[in-house]
């Protein structure tokens, strides 16, 4: 009897819709932007230098390090 | 020059890893002076408006030669070179690789262009975070180009705070908001590196990177000791008798941050300067340095009246000039306040090739949340 009362709360809690997680709980503990296995995004960006629109997948070819950073 | 760039180097020099940077900065030259100091010459992309949707800094990817991330730190311990775990490595090639995104920035040859493109990306969607945040820092591009119009600095502000309280774990974003900011209760030191930058640069025998925008009073931990020293103790031209400048020579407006505050609330209030270029105006650094002086109403709280922006080295000189000071409204706040204050300056022309000292009313204006 005991067991067929735990099952059926299992089962009413499995049927129960998952709550979404808040907000500040997504992507923790160090959220990047980026995974593993997945492209580097191939946006271009504006040359600090000049403007020039440049893109990350540019630098095809070699690896490559990208150190993203405030100055401040 | 930190443990990490000194493992790259013998690699960078083989050909076998490139190291580029992304800044996200709103002045991705103070980046470029940060390199330059440190002695790195990497090529820089500025991120100002964040799209590539990042959380916090600073982030090092390891991305491999066909673009593919593989770690997101530094694959390097005290038993593993970052050559055995990632730069020797071979990867498989993916099926496809994905092209070029150009994106609509690209084809943006204004910030007026720009700003319309995410204005209607707000209006579809205002509970959007990165739209918000790229309409803020669009605002704030725009106020620093010659496309620039008074009121794009608050625009900016606005856009950030609303993104900000639409996600309020935006590091980059909070920072932004807080880099204009009052000062706060812990100051954070956003740009105090770039005076010991340029002495070094200097005693180096090289030319710092120039900067658009110097940065103001509150994107430093302490205040200018030199400007400071400066400030004048009485009121220096009570009775109104200095002539008026209307803006034919010095052009000027002003922006509180946050724009509407609480009565109670510290806020900061940035004045800019900029010479007329119809009148060829420009500065004239051998005389005594530009002062503001406001006279808060009751009630309102100010650190000091007056408040100098300091001469450029050179004779005489063109850029913009911006002074920040805090403003603490009283509890009682209502409605408006209204703090009268006025710059003295020496400015030239060079239409009638004749130097002066002028006077320029100011009124700052800040409307108080209901």
């Amino acid at each position: 009897m005991k067991l067929a009362a735990a099952l059926a709360l299992l089962a009413a809690l499995a049927a129960q819709p998952a709550k979404p997680k808040p907000i500040w709980a997504r992507n923790n503990p160090l959220p990047t932007g980026f995974n593993p296995g997945e492209a580097f995004p191939t946006i271009a960006l504006p040359s600090a230098v000049d403007g020039r629109p440049t893109s990350v997948a540019e630098f095809r070819g070699k690896k490559l390090i990208v150190n993203i950073f405030a100055s401040w | 020059m930190p443990v990490w760039h000194a493992a790259l180097e013998p690699f960078e020099k083989a050909g076998k890893v490139a190291v580029v940077a992304v800044v996200q900065d709103q002045h991705p030259d103070r980046a470029r002076l940060f390199l330059q100091w440190k002695r790195v010459g990497w090529p820089v992309l500025a991120d100002s408006l964040d799209l590539l949707n990042l959380d916090t800094v600073p982030l090092t990817v390891a991305v491999d030669e066909y673009g593919i991330v593989r770690f997101t730190e530094l694959p390097m311990s005290a038993t593993k070179t970052i050559g055995e775990t990632f730069i020797d490595q071979t990867y498989p090639k993916p099926a496809s690789l994905p092209p070029i995104d150009r994106g609509r920035f690209e084809t943006f040859t204004t910030w007026t262009m720009a700003i319309e493109a995410f204005e209607r990306d707000v209006q579809r969607n205002p509970n959007d975070g990165p739209a918000q945040f790229r309409l803020g820092s669009a605002y704030r591009a725009r106020y620093d180009s010659r496309e620039r119009r008074t009121t794009d600095f608050a625009d900016a502000e606005r856009h950030w705070t609303r993104a900000l309280d639409i996600d309020p774990n935006r590091y980059i974003w909070r920072r932004r908001v807080q880099q204009y900011g009052p000062r706060m209760a812990e100051p954070y030191a956003f740009f105090d590196w770039i005076r010991d930058a340029r002495q070094e640069l200097a005693a180096r025998g090289e030319t710092p990177v120039p900067l658009a925008v110097e940065p103001g009073d509150s994107e430093f931990e302490k205040p200018d000791p030199r400007a400071l020293a400066k400030a004048p103790a009485a009121e220096p031209d009570p009775r109104g008798r200095i002539r008026r400048d209307a803006g034919e020579f010095i052009g000027i407006d002003a922006t509180a941050v946050p724009a509407v505050p609480n009565a109670g609330d510290t806020v900061r209030v940035h004045v800019t300067f900029r010479p007329n270029a119809a009148t060829k105006a420009h500065w004239n650094n051998t005389a005594d340095p530009l002062v503001y002086w406001m006279t808060p109403p009751s009630g309102v709280t100010v650190a000091s009246r007056a408040v100098v922006a300091p001469n450029a080295a050179a004779e005489v000189s063109l850029e913009t000039r911006t002074i920040d000071y805090d403003v603490t409204l009283p509890a009682s706040a209502a409605g408006r306040v209204t703090i009268p204050g006025y710059a003295l300056y020496y400015v030239c022309e060079d239409v009638n090739g004749v130097c002066m000292y002028r006077r320029h009313d100011v009124t700052v204006t800040i409307p108080v949340k209901h």
